[in-house]
Parts: C-alpha cells; sequence; structure tokens
C-alpha cells in the first residue's frame, strides 16, 4: 500500500467461486489465491474440483470445493447458510446454447434462464445473507456478465436477456447492499478463449467475426478476466459498486 | 494469472498534476514504477509533488505549463523522447444555474474541459504512435471524466457537457488508436475530497444532500480514484480500452 496506489490484496479474505473447475471461473479462483485470498470452489466435477485444489494450495490459501450444481437450490443453500467466513462471491456459473431467435428451443431457454439468472440470483442472495450474518465490514459480489449484457450479438437473444439482466441485477443489488459496506458490480468480456468457446473459435466465419469486432485485435485470455475480477474483489476498489467493468479490445466503444 | 500493476519502465505524464486528484495520479503511477512527467501552472505545486515522489524512491519530471496555451504545451512535448501513459486531468468547474451560466465561465470551462483535453489528448497520442515497439508494448490514455458524464445534475450543465464529451471523445479515440496497442479510457469519480470539491462542500445543506445521492455513503478518496487510474494505465488492463471506470459508490447504478 503506497500513499496513494492500493494493492490488490486478498489475504485473509474468502471467496465462493461457482463454475470453478473451468475456463473463467478456474481463473478468479487462481487469481484470488494469487492475491492471498482462499477459496471456496463450486463446481459438478469432482475431478477438477481436485486438480483444481491442488494448484490453489500450492498458493498457500485455504481450499474448499462442493460439489453441486448451481441449479439445485437446497443443497446449495444448506452449504452456505453454514459457511463460517465469507467476503467475495465471483458468481460466475452460466451457460450459453447458440440458436436463431425463431429457433430457439423451449429447453434452451429454460436451461439458460435457469442457470444465467435464476441460479445467478439465488447464489447472491444466499451469499449476501451469509456475508451480512457473519457480520463482515465489506464485502464484494462480482457477477460475471458480458459483453452482450450491454449489446446484442447474432444468435444470442436468450443470452442477452438473461446478461442484461444480471447488469440490472447487478445495480439493484449494490443499492440495497451499500449500507451493508457490500460492493456489487460485474465484469463484461468479449467472447474469451476458453474451453466452452473453443469450438466456436474453430470456426474460421466465427473468429473473423470476433477479430473483425474487436478494435484491438486480440482475443481476450482468461488472465484479462479474472485480474478485473480480482481487482474487484479487493480494497483497491473500495468505491467502486454498481457497475461493469468492460473488457472487450473496444467492441461495445463502437 | 493476476496480471500486477506494474509500470516499470513506462513513462507517464499528468496534466494538473499540482493538486488534488492530478496529484495523486502522479503519485500513484510514480509507485508503481512509472516515471513521470508532472505538468501544472505552479511551480510550488509541482515542487511538493517532486518531493513526494523522490521519498517514495520514484521519478518525476516537472514543466510548468497551462494545458490551454497550445504551444507552450506542444513545446514540451517535444523535450520528451518517449511516451507510454497520459492521465489527461487537468479540470475545472464553475457551478451555476443554466439559466444564469456567464458567458465567460462557459467560455473558461469548455476551453479548459474539452478544447485543452482534445488538443493534449491528440498531441501525446501523436508522440506515443512514433515509438516503434508501440504496437508490442501498448500504450494507455487516461481521461479524467467524472459521474457527471453519465448522468445530469442541478447547477451542473456546463461541466455535464464538457465530461459527456470527454466519455465521446475516449471512446472515438479507442477505436482508431486501437491499431496501434493505445487504450483509451475514463475514470468517473463521484465526489472526491479533493481542494476542488472541498469549496463546494463549504455549503453543508449542499453536502449532506450529495452524499445522499453516494449508496455507499461517503465520498471517494483520492487513493480510489488514482488506484482505478493505475489500473488502467497498467497491463493488468490490457484489453480494457473504449470503456469507463467507474468510481462513484453506486451514484449511477440509480
Amino acid at each position: 500500500m503506497g500513499i496513494f496506489l492500493k494493492d490488490i490484496n486478498l489475504k485473509g479474505k474468502t471467496a465462493l467461486i461457482t463454475g470453478a473447475t473451468k475456463g473463467l471461473g478456474r481463473g478468479a479462483a487462481e487469481a484470488i489465491a494469487e492475491a492471498g485470498g482462499n477459496v471456496i470452489a463450486i463446481g459438478r466435477n469432482q475431478s477438477e474440483l481436485n486438480s483444481l485444489g491442488k494448484k490453489i494450495k500450492k498458493l498457500k490459501v485455504n481450499y474448499t470445493s462442493f460439489n453441486c450444481d448451481v441449479n439445485n437450490y437446497n443443497k446449495i443453500k444448506s452449504f452456505i447458510t453454514k459457511l463460517k467466513k465469507l467476503d467475495i462471491l465471483v458468481n460466475n456459473a452460466g451457460t450459453n446454447i447458440p440458436e436463431n431467435f425463431l429457433n430457439v428451443k423451449k429447453i434452451s431457454l429454460d436451461t439458460i434462464l435457469n442457470v444465467n439468472t435464476k441460479a445467478v440470483f439465488n447464489i447472491a442472495q444466499l451469499c449476501a445473507n451469509q456475508i451480512i450474518k457473519l457480520k463482515k465490514k465489506q464485502g464484494s459480489i462480482i457477477n460475471i456478465s458480458s459483453i452482450f449484457g450491454l449489446v446484442a450479438g447474432q444468435k444470442r437473444t436468450v443470452y442477452s436477456m438473461t446478461k442484461f439482466g444480471v447488469e440490472g441485477l447487478t445495480k439493484g443489488m449494490a443499492l440495497d447492499l451499500a449500507k451493508y459496506n457490500i460492493r456489487v458490480n460485474s465484469v463484461c468480456p468479449n467472447i474469451v478463449l476458453t474451453p466452452r468457446t473453443k469450438k466456436y473459435f474453430d470456426n474460421k466465419i466465427y473468429n473473423k467475426y470476433v477479430k473483425d469486432s474487436t478494435p484491438i485485435k486480440k482475443v481476450v485470455t482468461i488472465s484479462d478476466v479474472a485480474t478485473s475480477i480480482t481487482f474487484l474483489a479487493s480494497e483497491a476498489s473500495s468505491m467502486i459498486t454498481g457497475t461493469s467493468i468492460v473488457i472487450d479490445g473496444g467492441w461495445t466503444a463502437k | 494469472m493476476l496480471k500486477k500493476i506494474d509500470l516499470k519502465n513506462k513513462i507517464a505524464l499528468v496534466t494538473g498534476a499540482g493538486k488534488g486528484l492530478g496529484k495523486a495520479c502522479a503519485i500513484a503511477l510514480a509507485e508503481a514504477g512509472a516515471k513521470v512527467i508532472i505538468l501544472s501552472r505552479t511551480k510550488s505545486d509541482l515542487d511538493k509533488v517532486s518531493k513526494i515522489i523522490k521519498k517514495t524512491r520514484g521519478s518525476s519530471k516537472p514543466f510548468v505549463c497551462d494545458v490551454t496555451r497550445y504551444e507552450e504545451f506542444r513545446k514540451i512535448l517535444q523535450k520528451i523522447n518517449r511516451l507510454d501513459i497520459l492521465v489527461n486531468n487537468a479540470g475545472n468547474n464553475i457551478p451555476e444555474h443554466f439559466t444564469k451560466v456567464k458567458q465567460e465561465n462557459m467560455e473558461y470551462l469548455t476551453n479548459l474541459n474539452m478544447k485543452a483535453a482534445f488538443n493534449v489528448a491528440q498531441l501525446c497520442s501523436k508522440k506515443m504512435v512514433k515509438a516503434k515497439n508501440r504496437k508490442k508494448i501498448g500504450g494507455s490514455i487516461i481521461h479524467m471524466s467524472s459521474q457527471l458524464g453519465k448522468v445530469g445534475c442541478g447547477g451542473r450543465n456546463v461541466y455535464n457537457m464538457n465530461k459527456f464529451g470527454i466519455e465521446g471523445l475516449a471512446r472515438g479515440m479507442a477505436v482508431e488508436l486501437a491499431e496501434y496497442n493505445i487504450r483509451v479510457n475514463t475514470v468517473c469519480p463521484t465526489f472526491v475530497e479533493t481542494p476542488m470539491v472541498k469549496k463546494f462542500f463549504k455549503n453543508k445543506k449542499f453536502k449532506n444532500q450529495m452524499l445522499k445521492n453516494i449508496p455507499l455513503g461517503r465520498v471517494a478518496k483520492e487513493s480510489d480514484v488514482a488506484t482505478a487510474v493505475a489500473f488502467l494505465a497498467a497491463d493488468s488492463s490490457e484489453m480494457i480500452t473504449g470503456t469507463s471506470l467507474v468510481v462513484d459508490g453506486g451514484w449511477t447504478a440509480q
């Protein structure tokens, strides 16, 4: 900590991360641990939860994992309400099924809405209540949004609907939780190269579309997003709430 | 995974660096390792800032300069070999009801907050693109905007006009300078206890009214804004361009 420069430091803090086994969630878990924070990882794949644990423990922070589907409200509720330590939530678990608006299947709509909207809401509510119950003097919740929470994209109607929703939820939560000094923000990345998006990037037309839409002509990395998440998690951003960090290489500036 | 706020080997220029936010930014950038070129109209202010930077083992080079004088600024830039970061900070505000805004105040504020901001940004960009390795090492321009670059506020029409303008400028610049890997963003703080704001806050009724508008219930510290600026200056935000980092305790979320 300098006179005017605050460190991104999470020593002694505990962060719960959903969708922690892959992609952005895994990156966030690693970055938070590198900043000194303890990690509670939620995911559905036990062997991946174990391998993440091996990596995190090397950084000399505490690691807890819980194998659970974020849609399973009762199971996740009983876990969160028993937590003894919680300061930060990275509300990351999400999904997408790209389909043309006219052809969106009922099952796709339900799947995306359940994960990206209802589970995101429920986990945010459970964690906020737990942070308050633990009488923490400060907290930080980071909802993982997207550029498609700010603008539309082709075959992204349901995804956009859910991510615009997350943007609204973020602002609303920020107001209701301000008096507890719990800050709530979102990060809005461009399309990040992750295990889930790799299949899109393998398509040449899609690859060109992303590059052409990104003025800075680079693909956003997991590390770019994880760094912003960790900045928002830490007290380096103690006056930032109810807003978004847009990590898109200029996509939405046009 | 976590990209630290590290400005080693970077050269930054900060306008309005004698007082308030500019001073805080200059010191924070130096604390992150940058060599800082500081500009102000007042030599004694520059001397004080230089002294603080020296104490923290940083490096600074002061120039007395009124940024509204195009030639004066241009000549100073000629003395500089390289530039990686610009904090386009110099600005002012004279609160008046719209119907009562004096012509000379509108002229003065617009010349400083917009015209000089544009000219400084253009001249610095020209300097920045000249570096042969610019595309590889990147560059970053941070405009000091305001929450009032996002929403309206009574008695702040000219300031609103100027800062909304800066938001537009930042996006336009971001799109055009992307090919050189120069990122352009704004920081939008709420009220910060700077010498400028302290003057307004002498009016207790105004102060209480403003505090009511900040959900977190406190004004920002200079370090909150300076840290955000340093984050945008560093490669921690490598894929962030054409956007704003809003440091407003939730003001604009409402």
